[in-house]
This record gives structure tokens, sequence and C-alpha cells, in this order.
């Protein structure tokens, strides 16, 4: 039965067992995808290639199995909007257990964000950014990747003439400073009394 | 035994086409061209009127209206409406409205949704010949989004896929020209005009890259880039996708209209005959090869 615009056709099978193929559809236009089911959204493919973290790359994958995600309100002004709505997200995983992370990720993340992990080893993200729930969650997931992104970074070492600079610039300032600060003494020693032996 | 006369009527009446303003020509010799007036009865003033500006060849410029402010100076350019002519509006439609047309059993979950699923609730009003060019879908509501359906939009923002698709649906976005998008807000006022279900045309310029793109869930995207960017979605906005391969209603989920196909089930080139409840297909090989060209 087919149902269009309300009315029902009685006629059981109407179009050909192959289905209507004009001269523009997917098959015609994306021939190569043949090999594939033709039934689209194959997400079995995409998950068998799951990228791997290796050392301290950082694929961006998130397992949204090994992640607990909780709802609560949020703060800030909004009525009974915000009084009874759970727009907060709150997305937590235990740092230690974690095996889609490599090892040295999880060393560098306990270093830099010392401050978003428990007491138990729970590493924290909350997000209230907008009002909607998924927005948030959208949020929580891009600092998450953010946090990890920052972990992979390691800050340049400065190079041997850098240093020198720095160094030369630092006792150049020093140097003024204090001869500025003989200066400023001997202009009040200047204002005594003279001392007379 | 009809006479030569009567059955020479009833066979032009078996092939020729249904009468119809275009199709009608007055009898030679009905009418005739206004000419000239020369001479004699078209003499004296030979169809020009009397003095003014008509008959001294001195007309008035186009648009002039006797001093007055014309109408074509009356209102000044505003570059705000600059190619509106040329653009198409789309009649909202939120995710919590879509949600409550679900649960007050005003929209059914188990055939696909398109925009005749959509009007035929009888709560949407799309006007095709007003440019609009079908639904978008609007984020607001989504939060509490929960059903799992086959959607068929012509607008769809990333949000909205996601709500859609966080619950184990599929959303296409596809476009319906003016003509095809006629056909499918109204079909049975279509189906009574008797004419053949017509081909669903491609996108003009403007809007091809957005239905061939498979962020959008575009119609004309590529198949695998759309499972691709489906994965992108799920790990963008924190949800484990669920396969519709593997769902009890997969058959309707995957169900898609070809992009030449207006009506779910019907082909281009049928008409439908709703008092005899009938359809009838061509058997013409041109314009079979027509229809599926």
């Amino acid at each position: 039965m087919n149902y269009v615009g309300g009315i029902t056709t009685r006629h059981v099978s109407i179009t050909n067992k192959a289905g209507y193929k004009s001269c523009i559809s997917l098959d015609k236009i994306y021939p190569n995808n043949n090999n594939n089911n033709n039934n689209n959204n194959n997400n079995d493919t995409n998950i068998r290639q799951l990228p791997k973290n290796e050392g301290l790359n950082f694929s961006g994958y998130i397992p949204m199995d090994k992640v607990e995600v909780k709802y609560c309100r949020s703060s800030g002004p909004g009525g009974q909007n915000v009084n009874k709505v759970n727009t907060k997200v709150d997305l937590r995983f235990h740092l230690h257990s974690a095996d889609w992370l490599s090892p040295q990720l999880k060393e560098k993340l306990e270093e830099k964000y010392k401050g978003s992990i428990t007491g138990e080893g729970y590493l924290v993200v909350r997000s209230d950014r907008t009002r909607s729930q998924q927005l948030n969650l959208a949020d929580t997931m891009d600092k998450l990747r953010l946090m990890v992104n920052n972990a992979t970074i390691t800050p340049p070492q400065p190079s041997y003439e850098a240093v020198e600079r720095n160094r030369r610039r630092h006792e150049a300032a020093v140097r003024e400073r204090l001869r500025q600060k003989r200066e400023r003494s001997l202009t009040k020693q200047g204002r005594k009394e003279p001392q007379y032996i | 035994m009809a006479s030569r006369g009567t059955e020479k009527a009833l066979s032009l009446l078996r092939r020729l086409p249904r009468v119809e303003l275009h199709n009608l020509k007055p009898n030679p010799g009905a009418h005739k061209n206004k000419t000239r007036g020369r001479g004699i009865h078209g003499g004296k003033t030979h169809g020009a009127g009397s003095k003014g500006s008509g008959q001294r060849q001195n007309f008035m410029r186009l648009g002039y209206e006797t001093g007055n402010n014309p109408f074509y100076l009356r209102f000044p350019c505003q570059n705000y409406y600059k190619g509106h002519h040329l653009k198409l509006s789309y009649v909202p439609l939120c995710m919590g409205q879509l949600q409550k047309l679900i649960d007050t059993n005003r929209l059914r979950t188990d055939i696909p949704i398109d925009v005749s699923q959509l009007i035929y609730t009888g709560l949407f009003n799309v006007k095709p010949l007003e440019k609009e060019g079908g639904f978008m879908l609007q984020d607001d509501g989504m939060d509490h989004f929960c059903a799992t359906l086959n959607l068929e939009v012509q607008w769809a923002s990333e949000s909205t896929i996601s709500a859609v698709e966080r619950n184990g649906g599929v959303i296409t976005t596809a476009y319906y020209d003016p003509m095809s998008l006629e056909a499918a807000v109204d079909p049975i006022r279509f189906f009574k005009r008797g004419k053949a279900i017509p081909r669903r045309m491609l996108p003009p310029q403007n809007l091809i890259e957005y239905y061939t793109d498979p962020k959008n869930r575009g119609y004309l995207a590529d198949p695998k880039l759309v499972a691709q960017e489906r994965f992108n979605l799920a790990q963008k906005y924190g949800y484990q996708l669920p396969d519709p391969r593997e769902s009890p209603h997969r058959h309707m989920l995957l169900e898609k209209k070809d992009p030449r196909q207006i009506f779910y089930g019907l082909e281009p080139g049928w008409v439908v005959s709703l008092p005899d409840s009938v359809i009838l297909k061509p058997t013409d090989p041109e314009l079979k090869e027509h229809y599926l060209s």
C-alpha cells in the first residue's frame, strides 16, 4: 500500500522490483559505489576503520561508550526555563583506565590539566554555553578534543641564540636599574646636611 | 452502425489531447488584424484620433503620468531586495513541531515523510507560485526530539540533521522545482488534471552546491561521503551513531526517491486516474525513453 496525499492506492506492487532509475539516479552519477551495497549510510566500514592513537598523536575520535555524560541544570538568569531544563552537560571519564588514549597522552593530560581532574582520577569537562543540551554536548566534545590536542603539542625549545639574546638583555636591564638606583641615591644624599668630621 | 462523420469525430476524440486554452484557435478568417485607415471611410484622421500627442506622433515617454510622481520613480532602490525575485524562501518546521505532530498522531512514522505527507497534516501551506521552495528544518526543540523517521525536507541545518540521525532516523534534503512542488503539495488536484507525472528537474546553479554537499545530506551527494559525514557529525555532537540497516524498519528507513521522482511509488510519465482507480503507463518507446532521461 502506498499513501500519496492521503489516498490509498490498492495496487500492491506499483513499481517494478528494480525501482525507477532515471539517468540522474545515484548509481549513474556515482558508478564507483557499486562495489559497496547501494543501501546508503554504511556505518560498518567506518567502524572497522576506526582511527588509532599512537604515542602523542590524537586522531580526534572519542568513543562515546567509554565516556559518561550527565545532564544538570545550568546557572545564570533565565527564569522558569533555566530552573527546570537540564541543559548543562557534564562529561567525564577515568583518565588512567582510558584505553582509547595512549599512556604518553594520559601523562601529558594529567600534567597539563591537573585542575580538571578530580580526586578519584576522573577528567571532567563541563559546558552550559548555550540554551540547548545537545549544543552544549557538542561544546564539551570540542573542549575535550582541544584539551587532548593541547596535550599533544610540545612547545619548541628556544634556540641557543635566543637564550643568549635574552640573557644579555636581562643583564643589561639589571645594570641599568642599579645605575639609576645609585644616581637617585646620590641626589638624595645631596639634599642632606653635609657631614663635617 | 454510426455514420462516417460520427466515426471520424469519435476517432478524433480518442486521438487528440484534452481541449485546453493552449489548444484553441479561432476559425480561419474569424480574426481580422486591425489595419491603418487609408482613404474614404478610413480617411480624415486615418485612425490617429484628434489633436494631441497621438495624432502628432509626439508621444509622452513610457511611464509618464502627466506630471505626478510616476510609479516607476516612487519607490527607491533597496539593496535588501536585490535579486529577491530569484531567491527561494522556505516554510519553517521546528523539531518541536515535528515531535508534537508525531505524538498527536497527525504524522505517521511508519512511512517515509516528505513534502506531501507534511502538507497532508493540514497544518502547513507551501505556495510554490510565491517562490517557496518547501520546508526548512529548524533546531528549536531538538533536545526533546525522539522519533525515528525517514525525513525528506528542502533545507536542514547541521544540528537538525544530528537530531534526526541521533534517534536512528534518516534525513535527506531534496530540491523540487516549482511545477513538481505544485504537484507534490496537492497531489489529488494534480491527478485531476489528467496529466502525466512530470520528471523532477535538477536544482538551479545557485542551489546545486547545496544539494550535492554530503554535509547537508543532499539527495545528489555521494552516498559514501554521506556515510562519512554521518560518522563525523556523531563525533561532533557526541552520540553513538545507530545503524538504520539494523533496525526492524530498515526497508522504510532506507527508501529513497530517485532524483527525478516526485511521489514515492509513482514514476514520471504515469497518469493516475482517480475516478477509475487506474494508473496508465506510457507504452510508446520514445515516451518511455523521455521519462527515463
